[in-house]
């Protein structure tokens, strides 16, 4: 027999990984489409999270209005950070520079720009000091299953995941958005030749993948009750290791491997203090480019 | 490049601006700060050095050899602990500490590189904040050695060998100094063929390899020297104010240097002094209006990133700035075939 503290870390966990998950999707399919990494993701978590709470402090609405908010955010997020932080730098349309090192290098570094200047805005706007959700939206009363004792939100959080992720499929694969998004990512000039508009796909990619990140990022502020401008950071790694180990643009890969790392760092902190568990994430990462440099889950790809 | 662009101006010129230069920083900017007398300015400066050091180091791995390297803070706190320990829990004093920092920092970039230089590109880059964040969890959660987040107190100043010179004047002095030489050496490693070896990596380093360049030892020497010169940053931090803790090292701060790296102009070592000065003298400048010193850095990071892609200084204008300073060097050539910096 299983001691059931074991069982309520794994779910934990499970919540735990569900969340970056939702976040390591939005990583998988920015990488998808443009090759480049998106350093901006982890303020678009955050933005979700305040524009929750902004609602709730307004207002006293439903949860789901709530979680709407902050999709609606991160939709607006996705595509204004499409607009500032990478099309400016798309300035040539052929596949080379599309997937080019100056392009990807110049996007990187402005998505980080972008990134420290939202951060800091919102500093300045809401203080750097946490935020505490009010008591009646935290998603924390507890729930016995069986010999385990579990938290409202540990369900809210799996089922919404679940349910975001079951959208997401059903997008990719039955819709012509979807459709186009994986033919841009496939191959971006083919998909322009067959008269996909691309420009347009890829702001839809950014704002399917920032809806995602917002979602996250909102859950995970009513789960544990607090709120501050830095809170995108840590997750937005950790999704960042998950996309790595999942091999890059594998969705799927990146969606297992986020559970593994939710997993695995709840059930480190039962080993070691809560400060070290961070290390888990990093730990992964080295190994995983050291001895898996095409991810877990990834095909082997062109170098990049 | 055509050649005739090449041909040396006269001599002389190549004295003039580093002549000016050592003016400036030895004797102008002293006499300016001894006539303010403010502890505050003395801060700055001091301040403004290290961060000179620091992005001319990172200028080493990212300018040079183009490997983006977003965990540099990290090696910059090695550097300060390693200094901080060493002063407290053996008495040495800044001496020693100076070089032995530079070193440990050294020898754990060295240690961590040993796996994860062959990876290239985004990959160098997420290996190197992994790395980065490792080891400021250290600092952090390593409660026995580092304190934590209480951060050390280190009461021993600067001094050189047993002389103390810890005035305010004398600190100066000491950083500048320190400073100086450093970026010297670093401006003569990345303009000699070992510069280019590194340029090589950065332009195409499948070509490189191919071509019988050393493409992952040249990285793993790139990368632990830019990690000694962030050591010696780090002990001249450690003593200068007199207290470290965690926070001085984390990401944000490899985002300010990478950034300063990336304003001034990646490639250009002029450039990076200047993206250095610009970032910390800025929003000090600015201090007036409220603190705004972070987001300051994210949009002068934008803006330059749009309008300016080469940066300030790009490493066109930079590298013939050099040559004309290395002028001599690039004329001793064999019977007129001149080939470049020996």
């Amino acid at each position: 027999m299983i001691d059931p503290y074991y069982l309520q870390q794994l779910a934990i966990g499970l919540s735990l990984g569900m969340t970056y998950a939702l976040m390591a999707i939005g990583f998988t399919l920015i990488f998808g489409v443009l090759n480049v990494v998106n350093f901006a993701h982890g303020e678009v978590y955050t933005l979700g999270a305040f524009a929750g709470l902004v609602l709730i402090s307004a207002t006293a609405p439903p949860v789901f209005a709530v979680i709407f908010a902050a999709l609606a955010i991160g939709a607006l997020a996705g595509f204004s950070l499409e607009r500032v932080a990478f099309k400016p730098f798309r300035r040539f349309t052929d596949e080379a520079s599309l997937k080019s090192r100056a392009m990807r290098e110049s996007t990187l570094l402005s998505s980080l720009a972008v990134s420290i200047v939202v951060r800091e805005a919102l500093e300045i706007v809401f203080g750097s000091q946490m935020r505490s959700v009010p008591f009646e939206y935290l998603i924390n009363t507890p729930v016995r299953v069986g010999p385990v004792i579990l938290v409202t939100g540990d369900f809210i959080i799996f089922g919404v995941a679940a349910a975001m992720l079951a959208g997401l499929q059903y997008l990719l694969t039955r819709t012509r958005i979807g459709l186009s998004i994986r033919a841009v990512s496939n191959n971006p000039l083919g998909a322009k030749y067959v008269g996909i508009d691309t420009d347009r796909t890829i702001i839809m990619t950014f704002v399917v993948g920032s809806m995602m990140g917002a979602a996250a990022g909102i859950l995970t502020g009513l789960y544990y009750g607090a709120i501050f401008p830095a809170m995108g950071f840590v997750p937005g790694i950790k999704a960042f290791v998950a996309m790595v180990m999942g091999g890059l643009s594998s969705i799927p890969g990146a969606v297992i491997c986020a559970l593994i790392l939710g997993i695995s760092e709840s059930m480190a902190t039962t080993f070691v203090s809560s400060g070290w568990s961070d290390m888990v994430a990093y730990g992964f990462l080295i190994l995983t480019l050291i001895f898996f440099p095409n991810g877990l889950f990834g095909a082997r790809r062109e170098r990049v | 490049m055509n050649v005739s662009d090449l041909s040396a101006p006269p001599r002389g010129q190549g004295v003039l601006i580093p002549l000016l230069l050592a003016l400036l920083v030895f004797v102008g900017l002293p006499a300016l700060l001894a006539g303010f007398d403010r502890g505050y300015f003395y801060q700055i400066a001091n301040l403004a050095l290290i961060f000179v050091l620091l992005s001319a180091s990172m200028h080493l791995v990212t300018g040079v050899a183009g490997l983006l390297h977003l965990g540099h803070a990290a090696f910059y706190g090695v550097g300060a602990y390693t200094a901080a320990l060493l002063s407290t829990k053996f008495g040495l004093g800044f001496t020693a500490t100076l070089p032995l920092s530079g070193l440990v920092a050294a020898l754990i970039a060295f240690l961590v590189a040993l796996p994860t230089m062959r990876l290239v590109s985004i990959y160098f880059a997420v290996a190197t904040l992994a790395i980065g964040q490792m080891l400021y969890l250290v600092m952090l959660n390593w409660v026995e050695l580092t304190k934590g987040p209480n951060g050390i107190i280190v009461t021993k100043g600067l001094e050189l060998f047993g002389f103390s010179l810890s005035g305010r004047l004398a600190t100066y002095y000491t950083v500048a100094a320190v400073v100086t030489l450093c970026v010297l050496a670093i401006g003569r490693l990345s303009h000699s063929y070992y510069g280019n070896a590194l340029r090589s990596i950065r332009e195409d380093d499948q070509c490189a390899d191919a071509m019988g360049v050393s493409t992952a030892r040249l990285k793993m020497e790139a990368f632990t020297l830019s990690a000694f010169f962030a050591g010696v940053a780090g002990s001249l931090w450690a003593h200068m104010t007199g207290y470290i803790s965690p926070g001085d090292f984390k990401f944000s701060e490899s985002i300010l240097i990478l950034a300063m790296v990336v304003v001034g102009g990646l490639g250009s070592l002029p450039g990076a002094v200047i993206g250095a000065l610009l970032l910390i003298l800025l929003p000090e400048g600015l201090r007036a209006f409220g603190d705004f010193r972070n987001i300051m850095v994210g949009l002068v990071m934008f803006l330059s990133i749009l309008l300016l892609p080469k940066g300030l200084l790009g490493e066109v204008s930079a590298l013939q700035l050099a040559r004309r300073q290395l002028g001599a060097a690039w004329r001793n050539t064999v019977k007129g075939e001149g080939i470049g910096w020996r």
